[in-house]
């Protein structure tokens, strides 16, 4: 959390001193990041939305009030990667998330931001063909047989080609930014 | 089904904003369905919250944090018993003003001795009639003292699932404010809505003397 938002929105408040007094002053400054922070990782409303309410859930009863901004942050940031993988383990069979280390905090992304910065990074390191089916239906919202008329392929070639991309952005991701 | 049919499908959910179906994924669709996870958020404000959500978590937190008197002790440090999501995030929060776990049992066991634990009183036996279940609070555990037929035993109060604590409920119940969980006063799990059942309750080396209900605790 470096760079201070030139304008931050009504609900975000600077924390005197830097630590948090109560819950409701770490939920108020948090719940943005948090959400987006889960959404990011199971990329649907429903899912971001449970899993977010878990996170503070388990989190904000063990805090031990006032603390420190960052240690509260790291701390949800910590809930939040726990809570993810425990999600993808239990649904769709992903390994357990592995130890973090004691000295390595979790980021949590900027509250404000909501521009898809990432994503759209990643988006942009894609061969041509691979990002143009990936925006077609990420960006522009398309249906595949949308997309593949767009594209001039068949609708069968669009699934398989966008199958192919997001194991190629999956790569990409891997390897980092 | 084809890995990409299946991956497809979870497309499909993600643009729609739907929940998606669960599966086993293999290891190949897990990384591409996970590229598509954050590929959804690239649209600008997509992985913004609903301010209706965010009202309604934080009306949410406030009855689960505030108010109800039972709740008071949920400033107090106390032992975090086996959720995996407290023990994972103790490590970021043990250094600097968050109560993390103080010696714990590991995963799986259910039965907690801390060390350098002694024996402290916290209830008087006759309090605990038989049938039934009476909470009690030391700096470092938050638990009920069960009497089931004159033996009495004491359990975490705080459920397995997320760590809320739970309240005696009607029946010899313990129930769980958070996800509707209830577990009976054998520590065992009577009902949940979860996809896992949680595991049943960890307890603690329990005895009376001088008509004092004891645990072994830090």
């Amino acid at each position: 959390m470096s760079a201070p938002d030139p304008a931050p929105p009504a609900r975000l408040r600077v924390v005197a001193g830097g630590s948090y007094a109560d819950w409701e002053s770490v939920y108020a400054d948090n719940v943005v990041a948090v959400y987006r922070l889960v959404f990011r990782q199971v990329g649907n409303r429903p899912d971001a939305e449970d899993l977010a309410e878990e996170v503070f859930l388990a989190a904000l009863p063990r805090l031990k009030l006032p603390a420190p901004v960052a240690s509260v942050r790291s701390y949800l940031g910590a809930t939040a990667r726990t809570v993810v993988a425990d999600h993808w383990r239990r649904h769709y069979a992903a390994p357990p998330a592995a130890p973090l280390p004691e000295d390595v905090t979790v980021a949590m992304p900027e509250p404000a931001a909501g521009d898809g910065g990432r994503a759209t990074r990643l988006l942009a390191r894609l061969p041509e063909r691979f990002r143009q089916i990936l925006e077609l239906r990420f960006l522009r919202g398309l249906s595949v047989r949308q997309a593949a008329a767009e594209m001039g392929v068949t609708a069968g070639n669009a699934r398989v080609l966008q199958h192919r991309a997001l194991r190629r952005a999956a790569e990409l991701s891997e390897d980092g930014e | 089904m084809r890995p990409d049919r299946r991956v497809g499908r979870f497309v499909e959910d993600l643009l729609r904003n739907r929940r998606p179906r669960r599966f086993r994924a293999t290891p190949e669709e897990l990384a591409a369905m996970r590229a598509a996870a954050e590929l959804r958020s690239a649209r600008l404000g997509a992985d913004l919250p609903d301010p209706v959500f965010v009202d309604r978590l934080g009306r949410r937190l406030r009855e689960e944090l505030s108010g109800e008197p039972r709740d008071r002790s949920l400033t107090r440090r106390r032992l975090l018993l086996g959720a995996g999501t407290a023990a994972a995030a103790a490590v970021a929060g043990g250094a600097a003003g968050i109560a993390g776990d103080r010696a714990l049992a590991g995963a799986g066991s259910r039965e907690l001795v801390p060390g350098g634990a002694t024996w402290q009183p916290v209830l008087a036996a006759a309090a605990v009639a038989p049938g039934r279940a009476v909470r009690f609070s030391t700096d470092a555990v938050e638990g009920f003292v069960v009497n089931r037929d004159g033996q009495y035993r004491a359990y975490s109060a705080t459920c397995t699932h997320l760590g809320c604590l739970l309240h005696e409920a009607a029946g010899g119940r313990l129930a769980c404010p958070c996800h509707r969980t209830t577990f009976g006063l054998d520590g065992s799990v009577l009902e949940h809505e979860l996809p896992q059942a949680p595991a049943p309750l960890p307890w603690l080396h329990t005895r009376v003397r001088d008509g004092q209900v004891e645990v072994l605790t830090v």
